[in-house]
């Protein structure tokens, strides 16, 4: 699991249809299940690890994982965004607990709640 | 199916790096025109762009020129480029740079406000939010834009390009946009040959995972030509990451050393240029290390002071995040310990290396009304994200310019009604095809035919005569079993598309490879039967156009033009 979800801290951006952590991914992996109201990596396996999904999570409920393969669990790398919008302040836990943090220039743009989509979001019935 | 009909004057396929730049300049320039962007993920955050970036690697620094730019990437590419264009691309890095300074881009500067070079021909950047930079721009200058529209085939009407035909991911509509231009501009390819790592790490790749070569395909499959597909790119990166190297290597001036600490780029390719030699060596010299038993093979960061570290890890973190937690993961200090590297998979990318359409001085491909710009367009190396830029203000140009004497667009109802059957075929299969085959068990099958007979990582990239007829012969047969490939839903349907594209690619790449009988760019195209280079014999371009009657792939050379005078093999 690269990034997860935390389903106790997604709330749904309120009911959004296109939350912004489904927008912004560059392989359109995140998908929200509607019922639940909660958001979730649909695809993991396509995931590049390149986070403009936590980074954009008006939460922060998106956590960052290495696939084991690369590393131990436990290590945290967190964006914290600042409310100026020309800031990064990132977060790096390592496995030890030790921690340390970079405050980065960016220029963020704001980000809506919701997007509406050209035509729509409905299902189709596809055995036709 | 829902069906869409959008006429535009200007469509532009990809809004990346280059289509956001081109959607600008073409407003600018043209306003009274319309401008329309299909992309397939959301423009905020899509294609190479989507983590960020933390330098400009095509930049004239001071005392830089256009000249002394081509002529640096000549003996980069050892001694074969199209000089026309990279000259007319450095001549706009300036008018670029200054353009997205202007709308936000933090670009580092000293005390007296002159930008910062990390090496020769590049500038530091806090890039983290440079594409949605790019994609207010292009909103903001008027740009329609159309997010999550999957474009799958280019219109033709005789030897004319007049628009494109794509899907909606979300609701399943069919676009059909009729246009006097069309800009391709949808990146590169990933996912050929094998990737880096395996499982739940497969799409942890150098090059963006979701540029699967649609743009190449397209053209391939309408008849234009393309250009110097063999010179695929080969990768340095860091180990199991796959991240960018320039970061340690240009940023703080890292050598690369072997498993005894010996500078191998300093005493055995001395004369090439040492830790400076052109690319395809960077590459090449580690993998030699590896293969003779002197790896791994490391960036040697030690003794990187507190301060030099933290620069590492913030450019890192506004670029390739997750470099930063494998080293927090594994307990790794780069100061006190060196960096191992590896190679990577084969990627086909116009941006760094030169395969892509064949394009004219303006940007038009080889078919009416068709430009290409950024890493799908061939023949200019050495591009990045400035070199992008400039191509797709050039094809806009050329674009907004040419409209005034193209007739009106019309489309056959029979090709619409075609290209929707192909577009949504794979869901329409569903239940219905007796063996249905994934997309992602053809892409392991494609894979592995690439990598272990058209030059993987396995091989050390080489590749013989035998083994590239074997890929030939066996590529040759993926196309009839796309009548079996299924998709369950749109996403699933994105990719049945994103692999036969790749399957497309694949057949002209090898038919490339087959064709150089030197070795040219070792490690990016290592002919092992014919292991020298030929400057008599093959200092020209190969060039293929597929007869879309035929299916059959021609393949022809090009003369080789030197612009600027000089030693082509010194920069
Ligand atoms: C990880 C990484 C780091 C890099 N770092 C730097 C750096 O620091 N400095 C630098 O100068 N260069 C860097 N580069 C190189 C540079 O980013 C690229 O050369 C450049 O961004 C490519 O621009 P492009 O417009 O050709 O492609 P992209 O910007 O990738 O745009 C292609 C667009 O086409 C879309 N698309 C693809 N297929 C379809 C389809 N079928 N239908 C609709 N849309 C489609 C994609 O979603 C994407 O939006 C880096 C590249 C990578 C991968
Ligand atoms: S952006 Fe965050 S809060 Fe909103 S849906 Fe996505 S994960 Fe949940
Ligand atoms: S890390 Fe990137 S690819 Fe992975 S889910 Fe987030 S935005 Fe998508």
């Amino acid at each position: 699991m690269p990034v997860w979800v935390d389903p106790e801290k997604c709330n749904g951006c309120h009911g959004a249809s296109q939350p912004p952590c489904l927008r912004m991914c560059p392989g359109d992996l995140i998908v929200k299940d509607h019922t639940a109201n909660k958001a979730y990596l649909k695809y993991p396996e396509d995931c590049w690890d390149c986070l403009p999904c936590v980074k954009v999570c008006p939460e922060e409920a998106i956590e960052f994982h290495l696939s084991y393969q690369f590393g131990s669990k436990g290590a945290k790398l967190i964006p914290h965004i600042h409310k100026t919008h020309d800031q990064i302040t990132w977060e790096l836990i390592d496995t030890q607990g030790n921690s340390e943090t970079f405050t980065i220039r960016t220029k963020l743009m704001p980000v809506e709640l919701d997007e509406k989509v050209e035509g729509g979001t409905q299902t189709l019935d596809f055995s036709i | 199916m829902e069906r869409k009909i959008i006429e535009t004057d200007i469509l532009i396929i990809g809004g990346g790096t280059a289509g956001c730049m081109a959607a600008v300049e073409a407003k600018e320039r043209y306003p009274q025109l319309n401008v329309t962007i299909l992309e397939k993920a959301h423009i905020d955050r899509s294609g190479c762009l989507a983590g960020g970036m933390n330098a400009i690697n095509a930049y004239l620094n001071k005392g830089e020129t256009p000249e002394s730019f081509v002529r640096y990437v000549r003996s980069d590419s050892c001694g074969l480029i199209r000089e026309d264009l990279v000259k007319t691309m450095s001549e706009l890095f300036e008018y670029c740079v200054k353009k997205v300074e202007k709308w936000g881009l933090p670009i580092l500067c000293d005390d007296q406000g002159n930008y910062l070079p990390r090496g020769r021909w590049n500038i530091k950047i806090n890039g983290e939010s440079l594409k949605p930079i790019l994609a207010k721009a292009a909103r903001s200058a008027g740009a329609q834009v159309y997010n999550w529209v999957a474009v799958t085939n280019l219109l033709t009407e005789g030897d004319r390009i007049v628009g494109a035909v794509a899907f909606s991911l979300r609701n399943g509509t069919f676009y059909v946009v009729k246009a006097k231009a069309t800009i391709i501009a949808t990146g590169g390819a990933a996912g050929l040959y094998r990737p880096n790592n395996p499982g739940d790490a497969s799409h942890k790749t150098w090059y963006c995972p979701y540029n699967t070569g649609a743009g190449y395909a397209m053209g391939i499959r309408a008849g234009a030509e393309m250009t110097s597909f063999e010179m695929r790119y080969v990768a340095l990166r860091t180990k199991d990451t796959i991240a960018p190297t320039g970061t340690i290597a240009l940023g703080v001036k890292a050598p690369q050393v072997n498993a005894k600490g010996e500078q191998f780029m300093k005493t055995r390719y001395a004369h090439l240029g040492g830790d400076g030699a052109p690319t395809p060596y960077r590459t090449y010299g580690p993998l030699m290390e590896i293969k003779e038993g002197r790896g791994p093979v490391y960036l040697d960061t030690r003794g990187l002071t507190p301060e030099q570290s933290r620069e590492l890890k913030s450019a890192y973190l506004d670029m390739y995040p997750s470099m930063v937690l494998y080293w927090a993961a594994n307990n790794i200090d780069p100061s006190k310990e060196p960096i191992e590297v590896q190679t990577t998979e084969p990627y086909i990318v116009g941006g760094h290396c030169q395969a892509g359409y064949w394009v004219d001085g303006d940007r038009r491909t080889t078919l009416k009304g068709l430009y290409a710009a950024g890493d799908v367009s061939g023949g200019a190396p050495y591009k990045f994200v400035s070199g992008c830029w400039a191509e797709g203000v050039i094809a806009a140009r050329a674009a907004g310019a040419d409209i005034a004497s193209m007739p009106p667009v019309t489309v056959s109802d029979e090709q619409i009604a075609a290209e929707e059957d192909r577009a949504f075929k794979a869901l329409r299969s569903q239940g219905k095809v007796r063996y249905p085959v994934l997309p992602t068990d053809m892409e392991a099958r494609l894979q592995k035919l690439l990598e272990q007979y058209a030059g993987g990582a396995s091989t050390y990239y080489e590749m013989n005569e035998e083994m590239l007829q074997i890929a030939r012969q066996r590529l040759a047969k993926f196309p009839a079993d796309f009548d079996q490939l299924v998709a369950n839903d749109l996403h699933q349907l994105m990719k049945v598309h994103e692999i036969m594209d790749r399957v497309d690619v694949a057949q002209t790449l090898v038919e490339h490879l087959l064709h150089r009988r030197e070795t040219r760019w070792p490690s990016y195209q290592t002919r092992i039967d014919y292991p020298e280079r030929d400057d008599v014999n093959w200092l020209k371009f190969v060039n293929s156009r597929l007869d879309p009657k035929t299916g059959k792939i021609e393949v022809l050379t090009r003369p080789y033009e030197q612009i600027i005078p000089g030693d082509r093999y010194k920069p």
